[in-house]
């Protein structure tokens, strides 16, 4: 076990080196001068972007910018923005607000989800199964953001049950509406895994056996399916905790709240090298990890998996 | 800028809020129960991340609350005096800059003649790479800070003199009679800072000091609203609100929203949504005329740009009405000269015919010109809310001149600007400015004059035109160089470079609290002199 730790971690160690190495690349090509831009259509004087290219280092080779950047990050240094702030700062001070989002979201989607499933399994073939299935379908055929913003007009501005934007009112009231617009997707998913795990579950022989004991339905359910069942809901939950963290972009822009998603777009619009390299690293480490826990989780869960 | 913002008008259009002077504060002042009463006001804004009038892009509402400029210029274009008690030259290069007595910054030092001379020396240090110290190039002794090559020899320009504890002088390197308006509102760069400032630049920018009407209460953090209360030593005119919170969006467009909801009372309008601005808010839509105009720049290193009957059918093409209404809500103005209008003196109506819509017309310029080759290709930046305005004009210029037009956007403005500074490109393209003083040196020069501001917006560069901006420049009375910079245009007329589009507007809603939003010349509102409703 600890021996299969180490080598994830190994591996995690040069999936990182890749990566900023690739996202370096990928800033460095991108059109344009960002600190010409920096003004937008009132430009610097020529001087000031001269002076301040030389800070930043832009006027070195790509290569040499890599290794400084990694130098950097051996002291702890993540670098600095274009405008002279500490990248680890910033990312300090986001991601509490994107965790609060991802983690409210995954609890919708655990709570609803999983009673969805279960109702859904349940019923199968019923007519509550077929709503699910067709309320659900719906949901996630919607582009996020056109859920988000009309999310936001109707029950927002328009009905006013949550606030429009912004993390004034602290949580739960302000994440809510946002982290609801996110989990409407992996909503659909659980809850499509778990009334498949329910309907199998519950024509395995020793529910039948339990049955026929004379064991309450509601014990039937409530233990005996709902644990079996609940393994294949539990690592996809899991991986889907890793998305979420990454995927808070569009809806962090709509309900303006500031998190390292709004933090990634905002970098690159603006070619921020170093905060593009932190926070897409940040969300590939945050990704890989919550995938080698589902791995020594479903492990733990599942004995066969241990011998491998 | 989008945002981020960075909204591309975001910085160009910013422009805001000020000491409520004169006409404003008086009629909303005297008597009345509201403004001795006081108040707060929220305003959304883009999150500045620098806080500092010299190195700030997206934060003139928050500098113009918590710093006082030396001169105002009102709505009207009128400029009178605020810090400074008057500023007064005999020859247009070397002035003498006399301040009002009795001012503080917020942190109880006096503001001295010696705080505005060190401040300026400061931004102008080239190494420090301040982002608008570009603002006080005029100065005589601001290229010995600046040099090409090397480190400056020293730490201050040669043009600037304390005189006594009030009184200054500013030697400029050649006679320029707008001095007086390149230190108002807008030109943030001017704004005074307190010693302490100088010696910690970073804490400065954590907790501004300044010396306006509002001081900044809290520390700044990055994406937390900004509290500011007034500032109770303040010796200009009284605001007529208590606090003012500025609260940073990444998507303006969400703060319109917010207003909507009556979470917060002032918002600008994003693009997107300026056609429905009047119908979701009626009364409680604002639209500020602005310093800024754009043009649709044309190519004219291309030799299918060359011949000017050419620039005038492409301009006659195109249908200026039209694309106000649909994309913009009619909220625009259809350029009729080459400044906009709120800068005195400008020649409105010079352009004539030429702006004018006129397809038939535009058609025979064209085929007398000997037609079209190829294909109109008009490259615009990205990401920007432009594309409409973009593809409208395209299909003008497709249905109006039969020749095949299309419009291309970057992927975003760092490549537009690379593009079209290294001039590759063979069509019309994106071209604006906005002025951060109103008057018509600021666009001609960015325009007309090479490094005056925006490289390459046309670029049209004539050695007559550049003399002629100096000779106006040189003009110590003010209605003589608004003639001066009149009759400029006239030479620019000559040649059609390219042609106008439109006299821009900021426009901004408000919540039900605000009863009336005023403005001054640069566009943005006077948050210092908003009127709150009865209750509010």
């Amino acid at each position: 076990m600890t021996r299969r730790v180490a080598r994830r971690l190994a591996d995690l160690v040069v999936v990182f080196l890749g990566v900023t190495l690739i996202i370096h690349l990928m800033v460095f090509a991108l059109p344009g001068d960002p600190i010409a831009a920096l003004g937008g259509d009132r430009p610097l004087a020529p001087n000031v972007v001269a002076e301040l290219r030389e800070r930043y280092h832009l006027d070195e080779p790509v290569l040499q910018q890599y290794l400084r950047y990694l130098g950097g990050l051996l002291q702890g240094d993540l670098g600095t923005t274009f405008q002279g702030q500490s990248v680890a700062d910033r990312m300090a001070l986001r991601w509490p607000v994107t965790i609060t989002l991802a983690l409210t979201a995954w609890g919708i989607e655990v709570l609803l989800g999983v009673l969805l499933g279960l109702v859904a399994g349940l019923r199968a073939g019923a007519v509550s199964d077929r709503l699910i299935l067709a309320g659900t379908v719906v949901a996630t055929s919607i582009p996020v953001f056109v859920l988000a913003v009309s999310a936001q007009l109707w029950l927002g501005a328009r009905l006013s049950w949550f606030p429009v934007a912004g993390t004034g009112e602290g949580w739960p009231t302000a994440y809510l509406l946002p982290a609801a617009v996110i989990a409407v997707f992996g909503l659909a998913s659980v809850a499509r895994l778990m009334r498949g795990s329910v309907v199998d579950t519950l024509r395995t022989d020793y529910v039948r056996t339990l049955r026929a004991k004379g064991l309450r339905e509601r014990q039937v359910v409530g233990v005996h399916v709902m644990r079996s069942s609940a393994i294949p809901v539990l690592t996809f939950l899991a991986i889907d905790l890793g998305y979420l963290l990454g995927g808070t972009v569009v809806v962090e822009g709509v309900f303006n709240l500031p998190g390292v998603g709004q933090l990634l777009f905002q970098a690159i619009r603006a070619h921020e090298g170093p905060t593009i390299v932190g926070v897409s690293t940040a969300l590939i480490v945050v990704f890989l990890l919550t995938n080698l826990l589902v791995d020594l989780l479903a492990s733990v869960l599942d004995p066969r998996i241990r011998h491998e | 800028m989008n945002p981020r913002q960075r909204r591309l008008t975001g910085t160009a259009a910013a422009l805001a809020l000020a000491v409520g002077l004169s006409a404003c504060g008086a009629s909303a002042g005297a008597g009345d129960d509201d403004a001795a009463s006081g108040g707060s006001i929220s305003v959304a804004v883009t999150d500045p991340i620098q806080t500092v009038p010299a190195r700030q892009t997206v934060a003139y509402d928050l500098n113009m609350a918590v710093w006082s400029p030396l001169t105002w210029v009102d709505a009207d274009g009128e400029l009178s005096y605020l810090a400074a008690e008057s500023i007064e030259s005999d020859d247009a290069t070397t002035w003498t800059v006399t301040l009002r007595d009795g001012w503080t910054f917020h942190d109880g030092t006096p503001v001295t003649a010696q705080s505005y001379v060190d401040t300026w020396n400061a931004v102008a240090y080239g190494p420090d790479a301040y982002e608008n110290s570009g603002q006080l190039a005029g100065i005589a002794g601001y290229d010995d800070l600046n040099p090409a090559k090397g480190e400056p020899k020293t730490t201050e320009m040669s043009g600037l003199e304390v005189t006594g504890d009030l009184t200054f002088t500013v030697t400029l390197d050649g006679p320029d009679g707008q001095f007086p308006l390149q230190v108002s509102q807008g030109q943030t760069a001017m704004y005074p800072m307190p010693a302490s400032a100088l010696e910690d630049m970073d804490a400065y920018n954590t907790h501004p000091v300044g010396n306006g009407p509002f001081a900044v209460t809290g520390d700044y953090v990055e994406n937390e609203p900004i509290e500011t209360e007034s500032y109770t030593d303040y010796q200009g005119p009284e605001p007529t609100v208590d606090s003012i919170t500025f609260v940073p969006y990444t998507d303006t467009t969400t703060a319109y929203t917010d207003v909507q909801a009556g979470n917060i009372d002032v918002a600008s309008v994003p693009a997107a949504r300026l056609p429905q601005a009047s119908a979701d808010f009626g009364e409680r839509l604002y639209t500020f005329e602005a310093a800024g105009i754009s043009y649709l720049g044309l190519p004219l290193w291309d030799e299918r740009y060359q011949d000017v009957r050419v620039r005038h059918a492409i301009s006659m093409a195109i249908d200026r009405e039209t694309i106000n209404e649909v994309v913009y809500g009619g909220l625009f103005t259809p350029a009729t000269a080459f400044t906009p209008a709120v800068e005195a003196g400008t020649p409105e109506g010079i352009c004539g015919e030429f702006c004018e819509y006129d397809p038939e017309a535009a058609q025979a310029l064209l085929d007398e010109a000997g037609g079209f080759d190829g294909t109109i290709d008009i490259y615009y930046p990205g990401g920007n809310g432009l594309d409409e305005l973009y593809k409208a004009i395209a299909n003008q210029l497709r249905q109006n001149l039969g020749v095949e037009a299309v419009a291309t956007p970057s992927s975003d403005w760092a490549e537009f600007s690379e593009t079209r500074t290294n001039g590759d490109i063979d069509g019309p393209f994106f071209s604006r400015w906005g002025a951060l003083y109103p008057s018509q040196q600021n666009t001609l020069r960015s325009f007309y004059v090479e490094g005056g501001g925006c490289p390459n917006c046309i670029p049209y560069y004539e050695e007559d035109v550049a003399n002629l901006i100096a000779g106006a420049d040189a003009e110590a009375d003010p209605e003589a160089a608004a003639e001066a910079y009149a009759a400029v245009q006239e030479r620019i007329f000559e040649d059609f470079p390219a042609p106008p589009l439109f006299f821009e507007t900021y426009s901004y809603v408000t919540s039900e609290r605000v009863a009336e939003l005023p403005t001054s010349a640069v566009g943005n509102p006077t948050f210092t002199a908003v009127v709150l409703a009865e209750g509010a």
